[in-house]
């Protein structure tokens, strides 16, 4: 299977090298196919980006439309069940469809780079777990078309809420698009980490420790190491539920000998570690910016990695906090409260360590530094309501109230998002080539910060005076009608925000009157900045030799020793592995697969249920030539010979 | 290299935001003492919730502003000043294991400060006061009484309603919770379909009806704190026990909530009565799930529960004439009445002592009728529209599908607290519960479609209105 | 499959910063995960079994429906077949395409008979006259240890199948006359792959069938 010799032409010029048995689109593929077979690991991260981006405004229609129906008492913008369906499509769409995805597009994009890397470990691969990404969302989305439209279950859709039994529309399929498109993502999720813990242990250039990986890098090993060990735990849940729901299992039939507890045991193993799944990229972006900005290395950068591990293992040990209201026990929520408390306290040793970082610096101001400090105050704040939950007597006040529901936006906007934006204000320079209009990119902090704070300020008073979340409506004279309607503004202005942030993104790869970046236009510190903006497909024409944690900024300040190196040309050049289209193939038959698993079913004329999996059975044919042909075609590929500048 | 420099005043900006929104959040923080508000602790339970809260309020507050004054510090400190200054390379430093140890110890100091009422509080929540223990109970300020006559309720919640069953008296209502306010209140959560959660904020936090489990929680009511409050103008008042808490039993709380105030107002009607919610999502109609808690006097409270005993008592229902009967003054029997239709029969009460064979037909001046003639056409409809297989009235009726209707009239709220219960909103519901509450089983239950005669009432003025008079005269 | 095997070769650099094969890499990551996996499953296993002895008055004594004979023998065989994949690693460290295709039949056939008694064990158990048990239901009465058992059991099953189509994709493979030493990484995961499917039966086979005979 291993390719054999392989002939090079003269080193001038770029040449084709395979005898191809397998059609495969050359080197010079432009356009859509591009695209859909590129396993370019930047590109792919550029559409994974887009496509959360995507799905951000879908989810962000949904938020709004929650907003507008909870304006005043008793509301009728949306029914009780489509607001039930907004706020389930909502969070998983906003947990599964938009944060993870966009730090995944980050790990993509910049991990290789950062660590000197041509490519992550299996180029293939990753567009598989991008492909797989897709048809989990359009999975999750067709789900408005079926019966009973999409799932109103609540994101974690509690057991026995899911099951058949208590469906409150006839043949509801809402759950089991849920189920089958939560499936996909973690396997997309599963792919791309397994992808990524390899890339980072083994493709490091030479001289790059673990110890001089940059922050983000480190975050991106933790995350994920977070995501093999807690996805199981969800994937067994969901197949579970699924054998109950379509074969008439007892997982989390009461009735039958069930217990619904343990839906929330399991899903809240794998959500808690989800939590720093959703955080630490963020905080890892946070922890990239705020030196460059500071024009100061990081502040005990040891600590900072250390404490994220921490946060990590940790977060295994505290699920049960979710459930201090499940009548677990005294011991039970005693001990998981004390463990939740001690969470805080790496989690406190970031925001010490980013200060440590910023004193004595020579501070800027621009739109990434912004949200770096727009990450640290709110997160800030979403942790300390974060640690008045982990105190079992404020819990049983605050649990499902919108207390909750503020505290968790402060972390997954206020700290996830606004770290995420701050990574693409940073970094898209980098991507694009072209400086974003600064002006604007500080007119949507201000936007994203009055209308955030604006939107879930309030709704920890809202809470603490007794709203429930997830209810569609309330009745007067409870007071809550104007900090709603507060929060409703907030919301709009939020959303207005966000949209010009996305416009603004995506605009920036075609908007040809921005200023060009440069290599290094923030003087970054990083090894990605040595880099020319955009990175050429290659990355590194010449493989560097790294000398020092923080290169780029080595090579421009410090002393000759901590300069970086070049390996010495290699007279066969860059090799470039060929697009293919089997990652795709593959995940078109892994989507059919699941169509037909969730079609399978019917009742015929005499009112017998028949079973019928030929669509799934084709669609699982269909993954498995794409396997195949693809384990058989090899990574092939094509040499390049960069001019030793054109990087 | 840095193209673009911008030293606007941020600084300044968060500044003035963030004292902008604490002061409109104190602001708004002059009432909080709103229908279901947890910052208006009225027990013993929710005050130690409060307690802990505000000391974690306080801790964070501390630590925000010691953290955030020191980002502000360094910010405004070591901003760059001009470009040039935005250029010069400061001393690149990597770290001090001093002062991160020492804030990481800090840290863990401030947070033994929360753990410690925390796990007290923990206990507290979940463990009634041993009545023999008198060290605790100084401590918590309670009567040894209190804990050993402590009444028990076990709730089950449903969707989208909840069942109160008093298993020390035998007695089942729905929807408002009646109890002694001097009394500790052992409350035992079950569930007959998904997860529910038991959120009675002034009185004791939540805790979740888990399928499959009984799960457990208690409360215990100050009657001081339900004695006082604060006006419309701010002011605090006290009132006197019965203003506080009318008597549930003969109407008064009823009657003093509606004169009171619209059902709409943002403040209680009386100290007495509290709001509650289910809180764990549990379906289309989840936020339609709430519930009420009267608090009572003792006294009060034993009366209200002598008259429910009765009333759900099979042995004190009124039984059919018999011509081989003597009947003393105010017996009640019950007696067919044609006028009213065909196989229709009510209650006659004897006004004098009543010989064999003198029945309200062959001698109607010894009898009175008990009810209206509306009463009694309502109860007639009542079993004809087949409200009876899913209601019970008069009896215990464990394991009916709807709320128990015993003693309706008393009630001061209508479909799971969602309405007041008086006539009008009672004909609203009766017409079409559905615009009301969608998805309520009452009108999508199993085996209820449109030829179902409960649907057909919409237009129907007179079944309406004889229903109503006999669900509010069930008092 | 072999990405990372012409990545090194064509590069002539130290393969990895580690020195040891990305695909290794990616393999114990694949497990550590599928660790987890199994763990939950075992766990709800393990949280059902007592709980759910009597559901519906029905006392289940899963002694009546295991044959334990029948099992303990497909332990055996799997465990045996540990052997065989060892060898064949071995075998085509060394170059001996003959020695590997022998091994990979033996593994291959030791998987497949593993696999037709897990497939005869769950019709028996499901048509078991007077005991059935089902995935659903024992004796005909709502159950929970079925939906634990055939769940858990069958995904290991699946386990050995994708292992099984595995080897054969090897075994046929190696008749293309294209199978060389080369191949030695690719063939040691999926050896990986199989030794750990074995053990993840020897936490099984003691977990869900002989504590039924001991607690």
């Amino acid at each position: 299977m291993a390719i054999e010799s392989l002939k090079y032409a003269s080193p001038d010029t770029e040449t084709k090298i395979e005898a191809k048995v397998f059609p495969r689109p050359s080197q010079y593929t432009t356009g859509l196919v591009d695209w859909l077979t590129t396993i370019d690991h930047k590109k792919i991260g550029l559409m994974y980006g887009m496509a959360a981006l995507f799905f951000l405004l879908v989810g962000g229609i949904e938020a709004l439309l929650i907003r507008s129906q909870l304006w005043s008492h008793n509301m009728e913008v949306l029914t009780n069940r489509e607001y039930n369906q907004m706020f389930t499509m909502h969070g998983t769409t906003m947990v599964f469809l938009v944060i993870m995805p966009l730090s995944a597009a980050f790990f993509n994009y910049l991990m290789p780079l950062q660590i000197g890397a041509r490519d992550v470990a299996f180029p293939r691969m990753n567009a598989l777990s991008l492909w797989c990404f897709v048809s989990g969302g359009i999975i999750l989305n067709l789900s408005w078309f079926f019966t009973g439209g999409s799932p109103a279950i609540g994101w974690f859709g509690y057991a026995p809420l899911t099951d058949t039994r208590f469906a409150e529309v006839l043949g509801d399929m809402g759950p089991d698009f849920w189920i089958f498109s939560l499936q996909m993502l973690g396997l997309a999720s599963l792919l791309a980490s397994f992808n990524f813990i390899t890339t980072i242990i083994n493709m490091r250039a030479p001289g790059m420790t673990m110890m001089r990986m940059p922050v983000f890098t480190w975050m991106t090993l933790i995350v994920s190491f977070l995501i093999i060990l807690a996805f199981p735990a969800i994937t067994i849940a969901l197949v579970e539920l699924m054998f109950d729901r379509t074969y008439g299992t007892n997982f989390y039939d009461f009735l039958e000998g069930g217990k619904p507890h343990l839906w929330q045991h399991l899903f809240w193993i794998f959500g808690h570690p989800e939590v720093y799944i959703l955080i630490l990229p963020a905080m890892g972006i946070v922890s990239e910016v705020i030196p460059v900005f500071s024009r100061k290395p990081l502040f005990g950068y040891g600590l900072v990695i250390f404490s994220g591990a921490i946060i990590g293992f940790m977060g295994f040990a505290v699920w049960s906090h979710h459930m201090f209201t499940t009548g677990m026990g005294v011991v039970a929520t005693s001990a998981f409260s004390i463990l939740t408390m001690l969470i805080a306290i790496p989690t406190g040793v970031k925001i010490f360590n980013w200060i440590g970082t910023m004193w004595g610096g020579r501070i800027r101001f621009d739109t990434p530094m912004l949200f770096a400090l727009g990450f640290i105050t709110m997160f800030m704040i979403g942790g300390f309501t974060g640690i008045m939950h982990s105190s079992v007597p404020i819990d049983a006040q605050h649990q499902d109230s919108y207390f909750v529901v503020a505290h968790f936006h402060y972390v997954l906007i206020g700290g996830a998002l606004f770290g995420l934006f701050c990574g693409f204000y940073f970094w898209l320079p980098k991507m694009t080539g072209r400086m974003l209009n600064e002006k604007l990119g500080k007119f949507v902090f201000t936007l994203m910060f009055i209308g955030f704070n604006l939107t879930f300020f309030p709704m920890h008073y809202l809470g603490m005076i007794g709203q429930p979340r997830r209810t569609h409506s309330y009745n007067e004279g409870h007071g809550f009608e104007t900090w709603n309607q507060i929060a409703t503004i907030g919301s709009f202005i939020l959303g207005i925000g966000i949209a010009i942030g996305v416009y603004q993104f995506v605009s920036a790869f075609f908007n040809k009157r921005l200023k060009p970046a440069g290599k290094n236009p923030w003087d970054a510190r990083t090894l990605e900045w040595t880099l020319s903006s955009p990175v050429k497909e290659y990355n590194f024409a010449r493989n560097p030799i790294i000398k020092a944690r923080d290169q780029a900024w080595e090579n421009n300040y410090g002393p000759k020793e901590n300069h970086s190196q070049k390996e010495p040309l290699d007279d066969h050049g860059v090799h470039m592995p060929d697009r293919s289209w089997y990652p795709l193939l593959t995940a078109v038959g892994l989507f059919v697969m699941v169509i037909g698993m969730l079609f399978h079913a019917s009742i015929d004329a005499s009112g017998e249920l028949v079973r019928n999996y030929t669509v799934a059975v084709a669609g699982g044919v269909v993954s498995t030539i794409g396997i195949i042909m693809w384990s058989l075609e090899g990574p092939a590929g094509y040499h390049l010979f960069p001019k030793e500048k054109e990087e | 290299m840095t193209k673009h420099m911008n030293l606007s005043k941020f600084p300044h900006r968060i500044v003035s935001l963030i004292t902008g929104l604490l002061l409109s959040f104190l602001g708004s923080c002059s009432r909080i003492d709103h229908k279901q508000s947890a910052l208006d602790p009225k027990g013993l339970v929710s005050q130690n919730q409060y307690d802990v809260f505000m000391l974690s309020v306080w801790i964070t507050i501390f630590l925000f502003c010691a953290v955030g004054g020191c980002l502000l510090f360094v910010l405004w400190r070591y901003r760059a000043k001009s470009k040039e200054e935005a250029m010069e390379v400061p001393e690149q430093m990597h770290g001090n294991s001093k002062i991160e140890t020492t804030l990481i110890l800090a840290s863990a100091i401030i947070l033994v400060i929360l753990a410690v009422p925390t796990l007290q509080g923990v206990v507290l929540m979940n463990r009634v006061p041993d009545p023999n223990d008198q060290a605790t109970l100084d401590k918590l300020e309670l009567d040894k009484s209190q804990i050993e006559d402590a009444i028990t309720v076990n709730v089950t919640g449903k969707r989208f309603f909840w069942v109160f069953e008093y298993p020390q008296y035998g007695i089942v209502t729905a929807n408002e919770l009646v109890f002694p306010a001097s009394k500790a209140v052992r409350v035992n959560l079950r569930t007959e379909d998904v997860i529910h959660s038991f959120w009675l904020p002034k009185l004791a936090g939540k805790m979740d009806l888990m399928p499959g489990q009984e799960n457990f929680m208690w409360f215990i009511a100050n009657e001081e704190k339900i004695r006082t409050g604060i006006d419309k103008d701010g002011n605090p008042y006290e009132v006197d026990t019965q203003t506080a808490m009318p008597s549930v039993f003969d109407g008064k709380m009823r009657q003093a909530i509606f004169a009171k105030q619209a059902f709409t107002d943002e403040f209680e009607a009386v100290g007495g009565l509290f709001y509650g919610q289910c809180a764990e999502y549990c379906g289309n109609s989840h936020a339609y799930m709430s519930f009420r808690a009267l608090a009572q006097t003792d006294e009060d409270f034993d009366e209200w529960v002598l008259k429910f005993r009765n009333a759900q008592n099979p042995n004190l229902q009124p039984i059919p004439y018999s011509p081989e009967n003597n009947y003393e003054i105010d017996d009640v029997i019950t007696f067919s009445d044609e006028k009213l239709g065909e196989g229709i029969s009510r209650d006659f009460r004897a006004v004098q002592a009543v010989t064999k064979g003198q029945s309200p037909e062959t001698k109607p001046d010894a009898w009175e009728k008990v009810h209206s003639d509306d009463f009694v056409k309502g109860k007639a409809l009542f079993s004809s529209l087949q409200c009876v297989q899913c209601h019970a009235i008069n009896r215990t009726g464990l394991g009916a599908k709807g709320p128990n209707l015993t003693l309706f009239g008393l009630r001061t709220s209508l479909a799971a607290g969602w309405m007041r219960n008086d006539e009008a909103s009672l004909d609203k519901w009766l017409r079409n519960s559905n615009d009301v509450k969608f998805g309520n089983l009452m009108w999508n239950g199993e085996g209820i479609d449109d030829r179902h005669p409960l649907r057909q009432l919409e237009n129907d003025d007179e079944k309406v209105s004889q229903l109503v008079s006999y669900l509010l005269d069930l008092k | 499959m072999s990405d990372a095997a012409a990545h090194a070769l064509d590069h002539h650099e130290p393969v990895t910063s580690t020195g040891i094969p990305n695909k290794k890499v990616l393999m114990w990551a694949f497990l550590g995960s599928d660790c987890m996996f199994f763990g939950t499953l075992i766990s709800t296993h393990l949280i059902y079994r007592k709980i759910s002895a009597t559901v519906g008055g029905n006392f289940l004594d899963i002694r009546d429906v295991f044959d334990i004979e029948l099992t303990s023998f497909s332990t055996f065989i799997l465990l045996a077949s540990s052997l065989f994949m060892a060898l064949a690693v071995s075998a085509i460290h060394k170059g001996n395409l003959n020695s590997t295709r022998w091994m990979l039949f033996g593994t291959i056939i030791f998987g497949a008979i593993f696999l037709a008694c897990q497939v005869y064990e769950f019709t028996h158990f499901v048509y078991a006259p007077g005991n059935e048990l089902t995935l659903s239901s024992y004796r005909g009465e709502p159950h929970v240890f079925g939906s634990t058992f055939y769940v858990l059991t069958g995904t290991h099953g699946t386990h050995v199948a994708i292992g099984v189509f595995w080897l054969i994709g090897w075994l046929v493979y190696s008749f293309t006359g294209k199978m060389s030493t080369a191949d030695a990484m690719d063939v040691e995961c999926c050896g990986l792959y199989w030794h750990f499917v074995d053990i993840v039966w020897i936490i099984i086979f003691p977990v869900v069938y002989l504590m039924e005979y001991a607690f």
